[in-house]
C-alpha cells in the first residue's frame, strides 16, 4: 500500500499522548494509581481480617440493605460509561458533547455519594456507629475512603469543566481530561470489588 | 523515528521484532467499545447479584464466583474503558499494574490465610 502514511499514522496518536511532556504525566498516573491501589489493598485486608469481629454490634448481615448499594453500583457504572464517553467525544474534537458526558459524570457521581451518606446515616441511627465493633470500624473506614475519593473526584470534574470552558480542548487539558477518565474508571473498579466482597459476601450466610 | 522509504511504504521505520514499539489507540467512529462495556458491566454485576440473593451455590463456591466476577469486571474496566493497552511505543504502565496487582492480593490472601491459623493456637 502505498498512502502518505507517516502522516495519518502521527495524526491517528490522540493529543494527549502525541505531546511528549503530556504523555508521560500520563503514564505517572498510572503510577500513582497504582499506590492508591495498595492503599485500597491494606484496608481490604483489614476488613477481611475484622469483620467476623462484631463484638455486641451487629453482623454485616443484619447490617446491610442491598437496595441503596445496588443503587450505588448502577450509578457509578453508568458514570463510568459516561466518563467513557467523554473521553471519546473528545478524541473527536467534540467540546459539547465533552461538556455534557462529564456533567453527566458529575452528577451520577454526586448522586452516588448522596446515596452512601444516607446509608451511613441510616446505619448510624441503628447504633452502629464506627467505634462499636471491629468490623463497622473496617467497614467504614474503606468504604468511607472510597466515597472521600468519589468526593474527590467530583471537585475535580468541576474545575476541570472550568478549565475547559476557559481554554477549550489543548493538549493539557485533554491530558487532565484523560487522567480523570482513569481515576473515574479505577474508583469503578474499587467500589465492584467493595459492593461484592463487603456488601455480597456479607450476606451470604 | 518515523522514515520514509524509497516508495514510501513504511508507516514508521519500526525494526523487524521490534513491532511492539509502534503506537497503539483505538479510536472508533462510533463508540461501540464503550456501549458494549457497559452493557457487559451490568451483566457482569446483576448475575453477581442474583447469584448471592438466590443462594444459588454453597458458601464458599457463591464467594469464589461472585470474586471471579468482579475480577472480569475490572479486566473490562482496565480493558475498554481505561485504554490500557494504548501508548506511544511501550506501554509502561502494565509492569507496574502487574506488580500493583501481585501486592494487593498478596497483600489480601495471606492477612485472611494467616486469620485461617487462630482456631489452631488459642
Amino acid at each position: 500500500m502505498s498512502t502518505p502514511a507517516v502522516s495519518e499514522r502521527h495524526q491517528s496518536i490522540p493529543v494527549e499522548f502525541a505531546d511528549e511532556e503530556e504523555s508521560i504525566k500520563i503514564t505517572g498516573f498510572w503510577m500513582f494509581l497504582m499506590t492508591d491501589m495498595i492503599i485500597f489493598a491494606s484496608l481490604f485486608a483489614v476488613y477481611a481480617v475484622y469483620r467476623s469481629r462484631t463484638a455486641l454490634g451487629p453482623t454485616p448481615q443484619q447490617l446491610f440493605h442491598l437496595g441503596p448499594t445496588v443503587l450505588e453500583t448502577l450509578l457509578l457504572l453508568t458514570s463510568s460509561f459516561t466518563v467513557g464517553i467523554a473521553v471519546w467525544a473528545m478524541r473527536h474534537n467534540r467540546l459539547r458533547m465533552v461538556f455534557g458526558w462529564l456533567i453527566a459524570t458529575l452528577v451520577l457521581g454526586a448522586g452516588f455519594v448522596i446515596t452512601e451518606i444516607s446509608d451511613f446515616v441510616s446505619y448510624m441511627s441503628q447504633g452502629a456507629t464506627w467505634h462499636v465493633s471491629g468490623f463497622l470500624s473496617g467497614f467504614y473506614v474503606l468504604v468511607g475512603t472510597h466515597g472521600a475519593h468519589v468526593t474527590f473526584g467530583i471537585m475535580w470534574a468541576i474545575t476541570l469543566l472550568l478549565q475547559l470552558r476557559r481554554r477549550g480542548l489543548t493538549a493539557v487539558t485533554r491530558r487532565k481530561l484523560f487522567t480523570f477518565s482513569l481515576y473515574w474508571h479505577f474508583l469503578d473498579i474499587v467500589w465492584v470489588f467493595i459492593f461484592t466482597f463487603v456488601y455480597l459476601s456479607g450476606k451470604i450466610a | 523515528m518515523s522514515e520514509h522509504t524509497s516508495d514510501g511504504t513504511e508507516l514508521e521505520a519500526v525494526e523487524p521484532g521490534l513491532e511492539f514499539l509502534a503506537p497503539k489507540f483505538e479510536v472508533e467512529g462510533f463508540p461501540w467499545a464503550q456501549v458494549m462495556g457497559y452493557v457487559f458491566s451490568l451483566l457482569l454485576t446483576f448475575a453477581a447479584l442474583l447469584l448471592v440473593v438466590d443462594h444459588a451455590m454453597p458458601p464458599i463456591l457463591l464467594l469464589a464466583v461472585i470474586l471471579a466476577l468482579a475480577l472480569g469486571q475490572a479486566g473490562l474496566q482496565l480493558g475498554v474503558f481505561m485504554h490500557l493497552r494504548e501508548s506511544r511505543g511501550t506501554a509502561w504502565q502494565l509492569l507496574p499494574l502487574g506488580l500493583a496487582f501481585f501486592i494487593a492480593f498478596a497483600l489480601v490472601g495471606t492477612s485472611i490465610w494467616i486469620m485461617l491459623f487462630k482456631t489452631g493456637v488459642s
